[in-house]
């Protein structure tokens, strides 16, 4: 059990947001955890990395390797953040400071913690970029010069360069095509029978749900709703919500209709 | 203004055609200004206040180009160090206030919340003083005195910085790489120094470069009403005073700093808005 949360609620000035939510991310495995906009998943992503806005408040527990996240001051968080527990979000486009080169960030990550030699630094930045099928010679250009595809893995290089315990992925392939899309789940699988972290993958496509994830709950307006197994869910959904989301999904069983016969008939 | 242009023009690519020989002559002009306030500093040995009442108000002649003054002050002389007064004093005041106005600005745009709102009501209240009210009161309080009005100065003019910034922060501080760049956990110290200084550095360069000609026309109209530099002290706008006298008589004594501050002042808001132009800064900037 790598986190475990327990009953975390996440509460703004007159609502709750998050409601007495518990959700465990074992060792190594993909952990999905799916709704809709809106419910309160991304909160809860930002929740364990104390990201929250100034004005919501997390209370409840976030188990970490043994301590409660919520209690750690924001000078430990900073250490652990980036190092042990890792984001990747949506938008690829914006991941990069846009007048610093892609290797002053790697740069500067490896920097603030605690890696002092700089030709380490060099030659571990442009591992982390070839580990993704890059070249290292991106580490000299800006973010503008590199297509949306690089920037996607280039920005889960950075995620990934520190061997992080957990990846948090946050609707990583929300703004992709399903081939990018695919490929960029590929690479996060991958990376993750490489090095063994485990991932918590928020998303509402559940077609990479069912491709890549091991175990998955349901959130919906910040509860969680059922989660279990995979197959358990997909195939014996419990909860109404859970089975009207999969009869929602789009599911293509067939090769792709452009309804020209139905209109014939 | 997208991340892309900014980087496209820092690194001196395409220039536009339209503005090249406003930035040519703003060029030459201030190196002529730079190269005057050099000479004078380093080389030149007369004595503005060397007074020779045999002698005043002669006309240009060999040992006085630009002739003497009522008190036979060599005018050339005092019109070149009191450049280096107005234009030294003017930068001054506003690297000071930049010095105060950013800082304070980054901070209650990236912290947001009560630093924010404590920050600014104070900025409101600073701004609801006119430049010219503030100097006069400090004056009276504290006495008349160059000092006294560059602090003054610099109590009007801190506001207009850290609104500036605080503004682009707040739009910056929502984006993605910021987000990031905490995810990965970099201090805050560090993502304000780091990742959001450079982004506001040229907005808040056109700002300066605009104002400037104003603290330089302040500092001599003070100056002229006598609130500024104190005689004997050579500076354009106690110039203009001291030769108002003698304005039937000999107006060419009131020319020659007019015609400095003017000429300065220009070239000053020419480079401004040439700069405004290149970094293609929105209007609001404009102070």
């Amino acid at each position: 059990m790598i986190l475990s949360i327990e009953e975390l609620s996440i509460t703004g000035r007159d609502r709750t947001l998050v409601d007495n939510v518990s959700l465990a991310v074992r060792e190594g495995e993909f952990m999905a955890l799916v709704g809709q906009s809106g419910s309160g998943k991304s909160l809860l992503s930002q929740a364990i990395g104390q990201l929250l806005p100034p004005n919501l408040h997390a209370s409840g527990r976030m188990m970490f390797d043994g301590s409660n996240l919520l209690d750690r001051k924001p000078k430990e968080m900073r250490a652990l953040r980036g190092s042990r527990i890792s984001y990747i979000f949506q938008d690829y486009q914006g991941a990069f400071t846009p007048f610093r080169s892609i290797g002053a960030h790697f740069d500067e990550y490896q920097k603030v913690h605690g890696e002092k030699s700089a030709a380490v630094r060099r030659s571990k930045a442009a591992e982390a970029l070839e580990s993704v099928g890059l070249e290292a010679k991106l580490l000299r250009r800006y973010p503008f010069q590199l297509s949306g595809g690089q920037l996607q893995r280039a920005s889960i290089a950075t995620a990934l360069m520190l061997s992080p315990r957990l990846l948090i992925a946050d609707e990583v392939t929300t703004a992709l095509d399903s081939v990018s899309g695919h490929r960029v789940l590929e690479l996060l699988a991958r990376k993750q029978a490489e090095t063994g972290c485990a991932i918590l993958f928020i998303t509402h496509d559940w077609r990479h749900v069912r491709r890549y994830a091991n175990r998955l709950s349901v959130m919906k307006e910040g509860r969680i709703v059922e989660s279990g197994g995979k197959h358990r869910i997909l195939d014996h959904p419990q909860h109404d919500y859970t089975r009207q989301l999969i009869a929602a999904a789009p599911i293509l069983s067939r090769s792709l209709n452009s309804g020209l016969e139905e209109d014939k008939a | 203004m997208t991340p892309r242009t900014i980087v496209l023009r820092l690194s001196g690519a395409p220039k536009s055609k339209k503005h090249g020989w406003q930035a040519i002559a703003g060029a030459l002009f201030v190196l002529l200004v730079l190269a005057a306030s050099a000479y004078t500093f380093l080389y030149l040995k007369h004595d503005p206040t060397l007074t020779d009442l045999r002698g005043r108000l002669h006309g240009a002649s060999a040992s006085h180009p630009l002739g003497t003054d009522h008190l036979g002050r060599d005018v050339l002389t005092r019109l070149l160090l009191g450049g280096g007064q107005t234009i030294g004093y003017s930068l001054l005041a506003l690297g000071a206030a930049l010095v105060i106005g950013i800082p304070l600005g980054l901070i209650a745009g990236y912290r947001r919340g009560w630093v924010d709102r404590l920050f600014m009501r104070i900025a409101d209240g600073f701004l609801a003083f006119p430049d010219t009210i503030v100097a006069i009161v400090l004056s009276g309080l504290l006495g008349a005195g160059i000092g006294n009005l560059v602090l003054a100065i610099i109590i009007v003019k801190w506001v207009s910085y850290a609104r500036l910034v605080r503004s682009t922060v707040l739009a910056e501080s929502q984006k993605d790489y910021i987000r990031i760049a905490r995810t990965n956990g970099l201090s805050d110290a560090r993502i304000m120094t780091k990742h959001l200084l450079p982004h506001i550095a040229g907005h808040v360069l056109v700002l300066a470069s605009l104002d400037i000609g104003k603290i330089i026309l302040l500092i001599s109209s003070l100056s002229y009403i006598g609130l500024g530099a104190q005689p004997p002290t050579p500076e354009w706008g106690a110039m203009l005073n001291d030769s108002r006298p003698y304005f039937q008589s000999r107006p060419e004594l009131m020319v020659y700093p007019g015609l400095a501050i003017v000429s300065v002042v220009l070239i000053a808001n020419m480079l401004g808005d040439y700069l405004r132009d290149r970094f293609d800064v929105k209007k609001e900037v404009q102070p």
